[in-house]
């Protein structure tokens, strides 16, 4: 981590904001704030940081019924600054939510709850293009890719369901388990396990799965 | 002075019976009595209904006498007099014709009083409700109706010459408006649900309003809170507890009420942070068949005692149910443990968890967590289609 991450913030309390920069450690700058989806955009734009903290929730005009603050702010601004990630950072555990920003284009979700520390280590894998999941959302998603019930992909490029071996790094961090004690466990590279969530990712953006968004609205991720 | 909940029409003279000492049939008799005196006792009657209030108590008040009846009878009677009697009433010289104006108007305010009596008192008395309503609004209904197109199509007001086509209409059209007095009642009872629909509308509005709010703000306080006070510190776990509480408020009524291994074990995790300095974070996969009060959930709870108890910081959960199996993970960061330096004596792995899956049917097993950091316990209980041997206790040879 030599050179730091440029980040901005958007969330509408100023007051988590400031507790948020204080609390990221040194090797993140943030570069910007914004508290509304019009200058959150504004500015994402403009500084083109590496990664945008964004919650979930913001105020704005002309956010559609059934969409999320945070989730039009990737909407609007993620075309003009490709190099840009986000990352999803909410006290929602509603899963309509937190699928719907992941949809939107959010490399991953945390809850506000993380501690300074854990938000910086999502920071730094989300800059270098990994997907963060927490055990909440690893957990949804097996749950919405039908796991539980035993679907399992027989083709590496079928979006509706999971691997095997993804359903394994799912399950293993729903258990609360770090990358690097998935890939200790299973006996493969911390960059698989990185690879795998990325496509755990990827189907969880693309799939048309109807669990993913009528479960999401039926229930809540907790 | 208060008026009895069962009374015959309105408590009045029971209750002032009561509160005199006096027998009831006195005060009744004084009461009508007193009303030829320039109707001081009916006055007074009318002044004690409105001013006295009920018995203490949560019995709605019924009525013995059926006061809506005898109105409408009486109405139908003066009615139907005035009816038959009206061609004599032409006739007959020394029967002045304000005597069958005053009685036709005294009929339609005895129909408007029998209905509106049906409507405010009787329809919530137990005894009576909205039929008994029903039947004496229409009765009230068709006699007004009967008199007004009587006044119009028999009544010959050219035939004797002391009656005015004016007056007789206007007799008419206060039997019309008879009508209509029946029906306001039902009128104000409508525009009341009506405003009372609004003001709940309003109510639950305001109250989405306040959950959007505070979980805008307040949730997002305290998430800082647990941020930056640590997340062992005293003030992280109040904190926390209080965020599922509000949690729990703001959401009300999405979650199922019966109680299912997943809901149980969440709620355990929610008193563990009360009590220990820990954080835990419960995932539930898959269907919940598995009800709260099984021996699994018994196991489970144990080993989260036991690692909110001996290893603190954060502890995770996760529970799985496939058709094969439900299984529980319990894992901690604490120091960790060796099953077999564990003390016979110490029953809380060995019973709680062990033995208690074993007589169950299930398997449980103690191993280091990952990277040899902390504890995870994994309890697992075949499915109801669950397959014979499949995995059953050979998990206890692993790690």
């Amino acid at each position: 981590m030599a050179e730091r991450v440029r980040v901005v913030v958007v969330d509408d309390h100023s007051i988590f904001r400031s507790g948020l920069k204080a609390d990221l450690d040194d090797s993140v700058e943030v570069v910007g704030e914004a508290h509304d989806v019009e200058s959150a955009v504004a500015i994402v734009t403009d500084a083109a940081p590496e990664v945008v903290l964004l919650d979930v929730h913001l105020p704005g005009t002309a956010v559609p019924a059934g969409s999320t603050g945070g989730a039009e702010v990737i909407r609007r601004s993620a075309p003009a600054v490709p190099g840009t990630r986000f990352l999803a950072l909410s006290v929602s555990d509603k899963a309509e939510d937190v699928v719907g920003v992941i949809r939107a284009g959010a490399r991953g979700y945390i809850t506000k709850g993380s501690s300074g520390a854990d938000v910086s280590r999502a920071v730094h894998a989300v800059a270098s293009g990994d997907a963060v999941f927490s055990p909440k959302l690893a957990g949804f998603v097996l749950d919405a890719f039908g796991a539980a019930v035993g679907e399992t992909a027989q083709a590496s490029d079928e979006l509706d369901r999971l691997s095997a071996r993804e359903q394994e790094v799912m399950r293993l961090i729903a258990r609360g388990y770090a990358y690097k004690e998935v890939a200790a466990e299973l006996y493969i590279s911390t960059k698989t396990v990185e690879t795998h969530v990325s496509a755990v990712l990827r189907k969880l953006q693309l799939s048309s799965r109807h669990e993913l968004t009528a479960w999401a609205n039926a229930r809540r991720l907790l | 002075m208060t008026r009895p909940r069962a009374c015959a029409a309105t408590g009045v003279a029971a209750g002032l019976a009561a509160h005199l000492g006096w027998p009831v049939a006195l005060v009744r008799a004084a009461f009508v009595v007193t009303s030829f005196a320039w109707g001081a006792g009916l006055l007074l009657y009318l002044w004690l209904w409105a001013l006295t209030p009920w018995d203490e108590g949560d019995a709605r008040p019924t009525r013995r006498a059926p006061v809506a009846w005898l109105l409408v009878v009486a109405s139908t009677v003066v009615l139907v007099a005035v009816w038959t009697q009206s061609g004599q009433w032409y006739f007959t010289a020394a029967a002045s014709w304000w005597q069958w104006y005053a009685a036709t108007y005294v009929g339609i305010g005895l129909a408007v009083a029998a209905s509106a009596w049906a409507t405010l008192i009787d329809r919530p008395d137990p005894a009576r409700g909205p039929r008994h309503e029903l039947v004496i609004r229409s009765i009230a209904t068709v006699v007004l109706a009967a008199t007004a197109l009587e006044l119009v199509f028999v009544v010959n007001p050219e035939a004797n010459g002391r009656m005015s086509a004016v007056a007789v209409f206007v007799a008419a059209l206060a039997a019309v408006l008879g009508i209509l007095l029946v029906y306001v009642p039902t009128l104000i009872a409508k525009w009341r649900e009506l405003t009372d629909e609004r003001t709940k509308r309003i109510r639950e509005e305001q109250r989405s309003e306040i959950a959007a709010h505070l979980h805008d703000s307040v949730l997002q306080t305290l998430a800082l809170i647990q941020n930056r006070a640590g997340a062992t510190s005293e003030v992280a776990r109040i904190a926390r507890a209080q965020e599922r509480e509000l949690r729990d408020w703001l959401f009300a009524g999405d979650a199922p009420a019966d109680s299912d291994l997943g809901t149980d074990l969440r709620g355990f995790a929610a008193d563990l942070e009360i009590d220990f300095p820990v954080t835990v974070d419960v995932v539930v996969v898959g269907e919940q068949r598995e009800r709260a009060s099984g021996e699994l959930a018994a196991a489970a709870r144990e080993a989260m005692l036991n690692a909110a108890r001996h290893a603190g910081g954060e502890i995770s959960v996760y529970v799985e149910s496939t058709p094969a199996a439900v299984e529980v993970f319990v894992r901690d960061r604490g120091p960790g443990f060796a099953l077999a330096e564990v003390p016979d004596d110490r029953l809380g792995v060995r019973q709680s968890i062990i033995g208690r899956m074993r007589r169950a049917g299930g398997s449980a097993t103690v191993v280091p967590g990952a990277g040899g950091v902390g504890t995870e316990v994994r309890l697992r209980f075949p499915g109801e289609r669950g397959f014979p041997g499949e995995r059953n206790g050979a998990e206890a040879l692993h790690g």
